[in-house]
């Protein structure tokens, strides 16, 4: 496939345009320390020099709010939602975040292909933004994520010294940079150089944590004292589920105004919340904080794998650093491998 | 800050080992530098896992309607700001005043740990902080850091109380208080904007909601046993997440709390995405203070909250 560059001055151009055709989401820095993946049509700034967006992109093709049908009671009918409209981009993602998409990939596709989520996927070119300088809390590597790899995208951009080297990784991509070949010059032997190292380095660099014997523990010990003592300082909200890139659980709902009709919608849920498994005669089989959390970290290092043999996290590191308690998955990934050595 | 942890440990293991408490509510090392994490210590032994550094953000009162049917009694550590939390949950009755044990750490100012974690090495191990004129000198196994004033969280910058308000025993020497106080600017700022500015600031800010209730869970002036936002039937605001819907959240959650929020931050703090909700509570905090002359509650045990209470010649006719 085709590698090009693009000079840093082109990018803007090149989004521009690229949004003046297709929907085109990518980041953008909101306040000083909140980078959000947001629709962009043009002119705005976007953001390329962000660890990681505070929210992950998986709202692309999952949004946290989606209507699925309208109904109405006047005329007795359903009227589904619309497709997407168009050829969508999403810019910018980080490779972790693209990987997580590949994780929840096949929840959508199973038995029940979700025609929401395919819809958009399928007409969506994904440019991942290689991560060229992670951050002390990435740990991507655990999970068999490249922080400069192009698993999962479309079209690979590795900042370098004075450009950006675009890989074309599968057709979708091949076709975007000749859409917009006008903004791209050839890359030489010298650049795809330069990328090998600027990865390399940050292979070096992001955390590679040891998860050996944890699935075996998880596949044996359902119940641990261990997850008692967490579960005492979580407080149960939504963060880590809802900023995560491969959580993806969600409600069915009806809004309705007045008597006649309204539209049913879907919205992110979360398992850490009290009402997430309860149940309509009142009974709730996780109904303390410690089987909620228990359920977030047996899906993340046991249950994702057993289902479709994917990682349930990708090591983005969101969570770590947003736990109000600091509950941090990398330590409980360190404390359960203890647990499964010493027993505990 | 740090030079009052042998002490905290001390007085932590002598109330576990005399039976005086069951458990020792504080803050324990965190996975970083930078970070603290909430411990429930039961053996005396383990208390060697408390610290008091500047990084000790949480406000522990929260855990303690959690705990209300613990068996035993509690020993929780507070600051200043937490302190208020405890009186407000005296004065609901949500906590029994015999069954929690105050430890009282006057503190001199948190660091932002978003902040300080661009400079100090996480893997670090803290060894002293000390308060120098316009900053916080830190020292760890890792190197040296001299953080200036801009490091501090906001609202320690304006903290008008740094000592417990209420404590059976406080650990350290008591700290001189601020003497130039809160001025309110976070909120001033904002109000002083056009209406339109204004609007779309807030709009900008309620659109990122991502409806996480994490600035509910952590507030501990939320105490129903069913919120509101978490009711299905009736659904008084829609789950979907949306500006409007998103707007409703904030705005009921502010004058759902208005009276009863001790101004302790965690709201503002915990938010994902950065959501200033603080100063929401905050902008009704100062129309109190204004309008009614009344400190900030919690200040006092056996103040009525501002909302509570009423007089019987009240010149207003539905009294």
């Amino acid at each position: 496939m085709t590698a090009m560059l693009i000079d840093n001055g082109n990018i803007t151009k090149f989004l521009d345009s690229v949004a003046r055709d297709r929907l085109l989401v990518a980041p953008v820095r909101e306040e000083d320390n909140v980078v959000m993946f947001r629709h962009v049509t043009g002119g705005e700034p976007v953001c390329l020099d962000y660890l990681n967006a505070s929210v992950s992109p998986r709202e692309m093709f999952f949004p946290a709010t989606e209507k699925m049908f309208a109904f109405s009671t006047a005329d007795g009918g359903l009227q589904p939602a619309e497709p997407a409209k168009g050829k969508r981009v999403l810019f910018g993602a980080r490779p972790c975040d693209v990987k997580a998409i590949l994780s929840i990939d096949p929840v959508f596709s199973g038995d029940f292909p979700d025609p929401l989520y395919l819809d958009k996927r399928e007409k969506t070119t994904i440019v991942a933004l290689a991560c060229t300088n992670p951050s002390h809390r990435c740990f991507c590597a655990t999970f068999g994520v490249d922080p400069a790899g192009a698993e999962g995208a479309d079209l690979l951009l590795t900042q370098l010294e004075s450009c950006y080297l675009a890989e074309a990784i599968t057709p979708k991509g091949n076709d975007l940079l000749e859409a917009y070949r006008q903004f791209f010059s050839t890359a030489s032997g010298g650049h795809a150089a330069e990328k090998n190292r600027l990865a390399g380095a940050a292979a070096q660099k992001v955390n590679k944590l040891d998860t050996g014997g944890i699935k075996e523990l998880l596949d044996e010990n359902f119940e641990l004292p261990y997850w008692e003592e967490l579960a005492l300082k979580c407080l149960n909200c939504g963060i880590c589920t809802y900023i995560c890139p491969t959580c993806h659980c969600f409600n069915i709902m009806d809004f309705t105004r007045g008597g006649t009709g309204g539209v049913r919608c879907r919205t992110w849920d979360s398992c850490m919340f009290m009402n997430f498994t309860r149940m309509a005669g009142g009974h709730n089989p996780r109904p303390t904080r410690k089987e909620r959390l228990r359920n977030r970290f047996m899906h993340k290092l046991k249950y994702h794998l057993d289902r479709y043999n994917l990682p349930g996290c990708v090591g983005c590191g969101r969570c770590a650093g947003a736990c109000p308690a600091n509950i941090d998955i990398r330590q409980i990934i360190k404390e359960l491998r203890e647990v499964a050595q010493n027993g505990r | 800050m740090i030079a009052i942890e042998a002490e905290l440990k001390k007085a932590a293991a002598d109330l576990l080992s005399s039976g005086e408490a069951q458990m020792v509510l504080g803050f324990g090392p965190g996975s970083e530098a930078t970070r603290t994490t909430p411990v429930f210590i039961t053996g005396a032994g383990d208390t060697e896992k408390l610290v008091f550094n500047p990084f000790c953000v949480n406000n522990l009162v929260k855990y303690l309607i959690d705990l209300k049917d613990y068996p035993g009694k509690i020993a929780i550590c507070v600051k200043g700001c937490d302190s208020r939390a405890v009186n407000r949950l005296l004065q609901d009755k949500q906590v029994d005043r015999n069954k929690v044990f105050i430890l009282g750490l006057p503190c001199p100012g948190l660091l932002d740990p978003e902040k300080a974690e661009a400079v100090i090495d996480p893997s670090a191990r803290l060894l002293t902080a000390e308060m120098e004129k316009d900053g916080v000198k830190i020292t760890t196994d890792r190197g040296n850091y001299s953080l200036p004033a801009g490091f501090f969280m906001d609202k320690c910058r304006r903290c008008a109380g740094r000592n417990p308000v209420v404590y059976d025993r406080l650990v350290g020497q008591p700290l001189r208080e601020n003497e130039t106080g809160d001025d309110f600017a976070d909120v001033k700022n904002i109000e002083e904007l056009p209406p339109e500015e204004k609007n779309a600031y807030w709009d900008r800010q309620f659109s990122r909601c991502l409806r996480c209730y994490a600035c509910r869970n952590v507030c501990p002036a939320c105490s129903c046993r069913e919120c509101v936002f978490d009711r299905a039937e009736p659904g008084w605001v829609a789950r979907a997440s949306n500006l409007s819907n998103n707007t409703a959240f904030h705005l009921v959650r502010a004058f759902h709390v208005a009276g009863r929020c001790v101004d302790c931050g965690e709201c503002q703090r915990v938010c994902p995405v950065h959501i200033p909700v603080g100063i929401l509570n905050r902008k009704i905090l100062m129309d109190i203070k204004q309008m009614y002359d009344e400190p900030t509650p919690g200040i006092s045990p056996d103040r009525t909250p501002v909302l509570g209470g009423f007089h019987t010649g009240d010149p207003d006719e539905f009294m």
